[in-house]
């Protein structure tokens, strides 16, 4: 009996990732016709993108005030506190700030279009477009799959920035280290290319994968108030878990 | 414009022809054939779960039958690809049970947003086709309404506005009276109505209230257990002596639909040894 359960479970979660890749087709097809609704998309950019800014540049700033405090405590063992600004910014650059965007993104922005788009399934209005001969994948979910995308590594930018200065803040103002130092070691060690754009392309990546999951199940949730609070819930729980694959498998390519 | 073949003309608008089709492993239709002529308002009735909706989705070529067909204008609804499929839906007015309106967009945007994605019009004339439709409902002053700030029958109203905004050849009514008061309810019904009157329209109308169908239909269909069971003009169908037209239109509690969902034996489900 358990091995049944078992192989049910394994062959539904095999069947919901085929589903998943073949809906992403689906808005892959239909991306160049929703260029034709740009205005959902800017209005998109700013639900899932403005809209986030205050939690991520909040967010960061902390991060980045933690970061010094601990770093600073580190480094002070082996008399490197010198490096307090390189060690801040790599670790933003790199890691810290592509993975906690795309978390914060999926709690914010990923489960509001999940909801968002249930809710359209369960009042009607998916089945309305339809039968008003308007394909919902070109006017509801590839401008919100757009923006998602877009809108991630400009949040991740500004989660850096504002981590820097929480760093800055926390190592010059309060805990004495020279101003000069912090930003001189962090400019002349810090790689455009090496650290800063592959930070980028972590983060294109989870824009994309975390979208599609939010787009997935919300065109997918059950029409009713249960249904979508799930499928909600499954935006954040699968987004997490496939966040931190995908910085596993990139980070592993990438050094 | 050239003049419409007598065949075609004289042909259904809407054929459904032995239709079998199963929805979560249960079966829905079980052959079911009928005929909706064009110009006249047809009622679908039958009991709750019966496939009424389903039957529209079938119509509209939402879903797919397992056998036997609909045939919309003479086209096989299943055939179609996407492109044609859409092309003809443009022809077809859907009126949702729960009005279904874009909850983004006011009244009036609601109204345009067919317009806006299939015709290249310039804004005013956009303008004056919405303030048409939306004064044939009576609702031209709610135009800059938000669908949250409307009753249930204005936004069953302006749901029916935007369905006939690019004056459609057929209109699907998914229990269009449910949940209306009476003025509402006449109200709904005096435009289906007028809309065929006037238009030609065809309407094909699945709701319950039989003393509203009576005023509007044309022609009744009853279904039941996936197939048609009865049909006639709604005054006719009324009086018929069969089991199905005196249990359905008499409101009795049992009958061929019975009252009991089917359940093992009562005394064995409660732990009694016959």
């Amino acid at each position: 009996m358990n091995a049944v359960v078992h192989r049910n479970w394994f062959v539904n979660g095999i069947a919901q990732v085929g589903a998943c890749g073949l809906f992403f087709i689906d808005i892959l097809l239909a991306l160049p016709r929703s260029l034709r609704h740009f205005r959902e998309t800017c209005r998109q950019v700013w639900f899932v993108g403005a809209m986030s800014l205050v939690i991520v540049m909040t967010c960061g700033l902390f991060v980045g005030m933690v970061l010094a405090l601990q770093l600073y405590y580190t480094l002070s063992i082996f008399g490197g506190t010198a490096a307090l600004g390189t060690v801040v910014a790599l670790s933003l650059f790199r890691e810290l700030g592509p993975v906690v965007t795309a978390l914060l993104f999926a709690g914010r922005a990923g489960t509001a279009v999940t909801a968002e788009i249930g809710l359209m399934r369960a009042t009607d209005q998916i089945d309305a477009m339809e039968m008003m001969a308007v394909d919902p994948i070109a006017y509801v979910i590839a401008p919100r799959y757009l923006a998602g995308v877009v809108a991630m590594p400009l949040l991740m930018c500004l989660f850096n920035a504002l981590g820097i200065l929480g760093g800055h803040l926390v190592g010059v103002t309060w805990l004495g280290v020279d101003n000069g130092t912090f930003w001189g070691n962090m400019t002349s060690t810090v790689d455009l290319w090496k650290d800063i754009i592959d930070g980028v392309w972590k983060s294109l990546a989870f824009g994309a994968v975390v979208t599609l999951i939010a787009v997935y199940q919300g065109y997918n949730a059950p029409p009713t108030s249960e249904g979508v609070a799930y499928s909600t819930t499954r935006t954040v729980v699968f987004s997490a878990i496939v966040i931190l694959a995908v910085d596993f498998v990139m980070t592993a390519f990438l050094t | 414009m050239p003049a419409i073949p007598q065949s075609v003309e004289a042909e259904p608008l809407v054929q459904v022809r032995d239709l079998h089709a199963r929805l979560g492993g249960k079966s829905v239709f079980d052959g079911l054939t009928l005929e909706v002529p064009r110009g006249s308002i047809t009622a679908i009735m039958g009991p709750s779960g019966t496939g009424k909706t389903t039957l529209l989705r079938h119509i509209t070529g939402q879903l797919r039958a397992d056998s036997g067909g609909v045939r919309v204008a003479g086209e096989d609804v299943a055939r179609l690809s996407r492109n044609a499929l859409f092309a003809l839906r443009e022809k077809i007015g859907f009126l949702f049970q729960n009005s279904a309106l874009l909850t983004d967009f006011n009244v009036f945007e609601n109204i345009a947003f067919p317009l806006r994605q299939h015709a290249k019009l310039p804004e005013v004339l956009i303008r004056n086709i919405v303030l048409t439709k939306l004064q044939a409902v009576g609702l031209r002053g709610a135009a800059r309404l938000m669908p949250s700030e409307l009753s249930g029958g204005m936004a069953r109203r302006v749901a029916l506005a935007r369905a006939i905004v690019f004056d459609p050849m057929l209109i699907l009514y998914d229990e269009p009276f449910v949940g209306l008061d009476p003025i509402a309810l006449n109200q709904v019904l005096r435009l289906i109505r007028t809309l065929n009157r006037t238009l030609g329209i065809t309407s094909i109308l699945v709701a319950h209230e039989l003393a509203a169908i009576r005023q509007v239909a044309d022609r009744v269909y009853l279904i039941a257990n996936g197939k048609l069971v009865a049909q006639g003009a709604p005054d006719d169908l009324a009086h018929q002596d069969s089991p199905w037209t005196r249990q359905f239109f008499g409101g009795e509690a049992d009958g061929p639909v019975p009252f009991h969902y089917p359940a093992p034996d009562y005394a064995s489900d409660l732990g009694f040894a016959r």
